[in-house]
């Protein structure tokens, strides 16, 4: 649920800003919805059995939906602020599973009075506190 | 040193047929995301917002399938790649209705060593353009070789 961030702005905004934490259980049939919903209905995001076939744990999250999992922590924290989400990287450095309990982190690491951005670095980790998919954002603020 | 013909460097090398975007695709992902938002989820409350309109969540922009050869002309170093991650940028709002079109080209190739040895890094850049011909993103995709 977006937050009610409409006072958000980038004068409040302070290098250390907390996004989230926020928790959930990743679901395998949340995978199948979005591997369904974008065209990426493969037996890795969708099958446990054939995703051991290729050598995996088991079925895996796709990439994509990591990122957009992290980029809705953001434009969650943006809420009615009327700022713009204008870029994010991801890396992704483990398979997210599903069926998992998953944590989204981030803070604010810097902000640019020229563009009127704040930069911020986001990662989604597991039980085990390991930082599966970590990534950075920019935020625009209106003037 | 990497070998690659830096010929091939920015030249586009595949232009995907425009794909229209239909509001059920946008209302799908958002249900698949857990997106709530309503300038993304709520035609009325949308009209107010700042398109005049539902747009999609900026993410929507990297559910676009490449073009059917696309892999066939990302360089390949060593045994194994890997898609390590992307960049996008987000330049412009893809909204139910827009035709989407996909060009893409190899931005970038560098060596790189780390702690696990070796890797060769392709960075393949991806634009997507409204049937305006509006750059809506832009996306680096980053494929990692080990070599």
């Amino acid at each position: 649920m977006p937050e009610d961030n409409s006072d958000l702005n980038f004068e409040t905004v302070k290098i250390g800003d907390e996004l989230g934490p926020e928790e959930f259980h990743l679901s395998k049939d949340q995978v199948r919805a979005y591997a369904r919903a974008t065209g990426m209905w493969v037996p890795r995001f969708t099958d446990d059995e054939a995703a051991r076939k290729e050598g995996l744990p088991g079925m895996i999250t796709p990439g994509n939906m990591s990122l957009a999992i992290l980029s809705k922590l953001v434009t969650d924290w943006m809420g009615a602020s009327g700022a713009r989400l204008t870029r994010m990287g991801t890396t992704y450095r483990q398979p997210v599973m599903p069926d998992h309990t998953l944590t989204l982190h981030g803070f604010v690491t810097d902000k640019k009075d020229i563009d009127h951005t704040a930069e911020m670095d986001i990662w989604l980790e597991n039980e085990d506190g390991e930082r599966l998919v970590v990534g950075t954002a920019t935020v625009h603020f209106p003037r | 040193m990497v070998d690659y013909d830096p010929a091939i460097i920015g030249r586009v090398f595949e232009t995907t047929e425009p794909l229209q975007v239909s509001a059920e695709m946008v209302a799908n992902f958002c249900t698949a995301i857990g997106e709530s938002n309503p300038l993304h989820t709520d035609a009325d409350a949308a009209k107010k917002g700042p398109y005049a309109g539902i747009t999609a969540p900026p993410s929507f922009a990297v559910t676009f399938r490449n073009g059917q050869h696309f892999f066939q002309h990302v360089p390949r170093y060593g045994k194994q790649g890997f898609d390590a991650g992307k960049d996008v940028e987000f330049v412009g709002p893809i909204r139910p209705g827009d035709a989407i079109t996909l060009s893409s080209h190899v931005k970038e190739i560098y060596e790189k060593t780390g702690r696990t040895g070796s890797m060769v890094f392709v960075i393949v850049r991806t634009t997507l353009t409204n049937q305006k011909s509006e750059v809506v993103a832009h996306i680096d995709h980053r494929f990692m070789n080990r070599t």
